[in-house]
């Protein structure tokens, strides 16, 4: 699959991303940064990419992410990798995605953290599918609540099982 | 309490766009368009067949568009580098980036928006303009077949930034006190709270499946990298070097 014109975040998007705005205002957290990483061709180079992050949020010693893709298909391979390279280093994930964590081309044990932000399910749609109107199926201020409210509740429940 | 960098941003408002034989944005709002500058910008692409710059008004959302490639912010730095600063940006007005093949393919991944605007856009999401906003369209026709490799959907890219830096050195020197609307974010990071980062995993596979960072001015291509030629490696921002337009998106 790839990238459809409903799922593309443009410049202006990157510009008033509400995933920041919404995790930047929210005064239980601190936003510490954002990781930029992009999905590669090779599989090989898809699971190093993915193991950096892990990486990357171990040593920035963060107490939970959010994470956000906004295609799907071959590179939910290095997006699943890379929840699971971050769980397995103690780090809660909640990862918004087109379409739920049941039709990723790969599984993991680690995806209970991801939420299905597709828009357009009405008209027989499934999640997922393109609709070729720009920027239908982006994330929203809402979807950004929704993923940093399950943060929350997975920070906590880590917390109190030490 | 730490604290990070400190950005202001100061927006100008446009309200009266028109044709003109300059292109020109003055600080109260008023922007004029030149046409003929399409045929200098391309004179400077070897790929690019032809460009058109045309005014899109909010009544005029019933025509047809070639797939939008994106949706652009003028902004520009006036003190300090992306993230930090001063920033001024323009309000109630977008550049909007259309292409498509000589041989009739639209310069998209798939799933291509061409068909009458109106119904192409999901108008008033964060990385869409307002239906009230006016576009300045910016509609290239690349050569034949070379939208598959990078270099075409790269000149395309690089045509529409340097049209949109002609504003840019004009925004420059907009005085700081006439600005319509001032907003400052201090990076603060206070103790008790919780430390979260966001992921973002971003395209990074090939042409229109690209995504670049680091352009000298916010949301620009110059200057900037692909993350296909970074490695596709994680790469660290701070919240207001995110804000202030370190990524150009080119998917």
């Amino acid at each position: 699959m790839g990238l459809g014109t409903s799922m593309k975040e443009t410049t202006l998007h990157y510009y008033r991303d509400p995933l920041v705005e919404t995790l930047s205002e929210d005064e239980d957290v601190n936003l510490r940064g954002i990781v930029i990483v992009g999905s590669p061709d090779k599989n090989e180079d898809k699971y190093l990419s993915a193991e950096r992050v892990g990486a990357s949020l171990e040593c920035m010693r963060v107490d939970g992410a959010v994470f956000s893709c906004n295609g799907l298909g071959n590179n939910h391979v290095d997006y699943a990798h890379s929840m699971e390279a971050a769980e397995t280093r103690g780090i809660p994930v909640v990862a918004l995605s087109l379409c739920p964590a049941a039709d990723f081309v790969v599984q993991n044990k680690y995806m209970d953290g991801v939420i299905c932000y597709y828009k357009a399910l009405n008209e027989g749609r499934q999640a997922g599918d393109e609709t070729t109107v720009l920027a239908q199926n982006t994330v929203t201020e809402t979807d950004a609540r929704k993923a940093l409210a399950m943060l929350k509740l997975k920070m906590r429940k880590k917390e109190k099982e030490g | 309490m730490d604290t990070g960098s400190r950005l202001t941003v100061r927006a100008y408002h446009v309200d009266h766009i028109s044709y003109g034989q300059e292109n020109e944005v003055t600080v109260d709002g008023t922007m004029t368009i030149h046409k003929e500058t399409a045929r200098e910008l391309g004179g400077k692409e070897p790929l690019i067949r032809d460009i058109q710059i045309r005014i899109i008004r909010p009544d005029e959302h019933r025509q047809h568009t070639n797939t939008v490639m994106d949706v652009i912010p003028l902004s520009t730095k006036v003190f300090g580098r992306v993230g930090e600063g001063i920033t001024h940006t323009l309000t109630g007005v977008y550049v909007i980036l259309t292409g498509i093949d000589e041989s009739g393919r639209q310069v998209c991944n798939f799933g291509a928006s061409d068909g009458i605007l109106e119904d192409k856009i999901s108008w008033g999401q964060a990385g869409t303009p307002l239906k009230s906003d006016t576009l300045i369209s910016f509609d290239v026709v690349l050569k034949e077949h070379t939208w598959a490799d990078r270099s075409g959907p790269e000149a395309i890219h690089r045509a529409c930034d340097r049209f949109c830096q002609i504003f840019r050195e004009q925004m420059k020197r907009f005085s700081g006190y006439k600005c319509t609307e001032k907003h400052v974010f201090q990076e603060t990071y206070k103790p008790g709270r919780k430390d979260v980062v966001i992921v973002k995993e971003v395209s990074g596979q090939g042409a229109v499946y690209d995504t670049r960072m680091f352009g000298v001015e916010p949301g620009g291509f110059e200057g900037g990298h692909s993350v296909i030629d970074m490695g596709c490696m994680p790469v660290i921002v701070t919240p207001n070097e995110f804000r202030d337009g370190v990524m150009h998106a080119m998917d």
